[in-house]
């Protein structure tokens, strides 16, 4: 299916949104996500299920003031 | 004498709030942090990089150092998109604090003080400890308090630029209107602004650039540590009052 992770589009063979940070190989305590424009806690992740099309964010810290 | 800032119920150890942004390296930053003594430490929330996604990973260098974290909503041109910033902050587990920063034009970066209050009236109705980025307005920075921000922190000038402080008058008054601490962030240069933010009756102050991109960030990191404590005492002491002339100190 694709998915569109970070405004790009992604062909990944996944069922929930554990398995999308999974494939991108994303230390799990470090990311915080967003689908379809609502935030999903990571205890959600696994139940939380993808489908063709969907909008996913995945942010994370990075330096600034 | 304890004479600790506290904010939000959180007493901190030091008065010093320290970016994380445009180090040399990480070794560097992670040496000016420990030297610096701050304990609240800042960073941005920005989309994971699918390409490289350790890259910009920066918590990976922190572990096993127990830090106050403070993001901010860099990058936000709206109330909206500040408090979508918050709100996945938040979501990391990290802090429920978050420093509001909303800008529209990426040249100055100077704080949008209607957009800045919104944001900071609806976070702090969700909870969050509110730490609001914005001009030296002694007018906005109260209703930035009566909003239910924490702390206030007006710039001395524009993010980076180093200018110091452009309106000493200003960042007084606010000192001296608030209840909540005061904290002066952006634009300061070097350790002279720092102990002048002190002298003015600021609480504490928050630094990144005039750190991290110092000819040595590790040295200036113990510079401001000095002018925080030396500026913290002057202001306690007193300063006498400026005249037009001569009192003479020895007897006549």
């Amino acid at each position: 299916m694709t998915l569109f992770i970070n405004g790009e589009p992604y062909e990944l063979n996944v069922t929930n949104l554990q398995e999308v940070i999974a494939h991108f190989e994303l230390q799990e305590g470090l990311v915080v996500t967003e689908v379809e424009g609502n935030i999903v806690d990571r205890s959600q992740w696994l139940e939380t299920k993808v489908s063709d099309g969907m909008k996913i964010e995945l942010v994370h810290f990075v330096g600034g003031g | 004498m304890n004479d600790k800032l506290t904010i939000a119920g959180k007493q901190l150890s030091s008065r010093l709030f320290l970016g994380t942004g445009r180090y040399p390296n990480p070794y560097v930053q992670n040496q000016a942090i420990e030297v610096s003594g701050a304990d609240v430490l800042t960073f941005a929330i920005r989309r994971v990089n699918l390409q490289n996604p350790d890259e910009d990973a920066i918590l990976q260098h922190m572990e096993g150092k127990t830090f106050h974290y403070l993001p901010n909503t860099s990058g936000a041109t709206t109330a909206e998109e500040a408090i979508r910033i918050a709100r996945l902050a938040r979501a990391s587990g990290l802090s429920d604090w978050i420093k509001i920063e909303v800008s529209r034009d990426e040249k100055i970066l100077l704080p949008d003080p209607i957009e800045t209050l919104k944001a900071t009236e609806v976070l702090a109705s969700e909870g969050f400890i509110v730490l609001p980025y914005t001009s030296d307005d002694p007018a906005l920075c109260y209703r930035l308090q009566e909003a239910g921000a924490s702390a206030v922190m007006p710039g001395g000038s524009p993010i980076g630029t180093g200018l110091g402080i452009l309106n000493p008058y200003n960042i007084e008054i606010i000192t001296e209107q608030l209840s909540v601490p005061v904290i002066v962030d952006a634009g300061l240069g070097e350790a002279a602004d720092v102990t002048k933010a002190m002298e003015l009756g600021a609480d504490g102050v928050l630094l990144n650039t005039a750190i991290a991109k110092a000819r040595n960030p590790v040295k200036m990191a113990e510079a401001v540590k000095l002018a925080i404590h030396a500026g913290r005492l002057s202001y306690l002491a007193g300063r006498i009052p400026k005249k037009k002339y001569a009192t003479a100190s020895s007897p006549i």
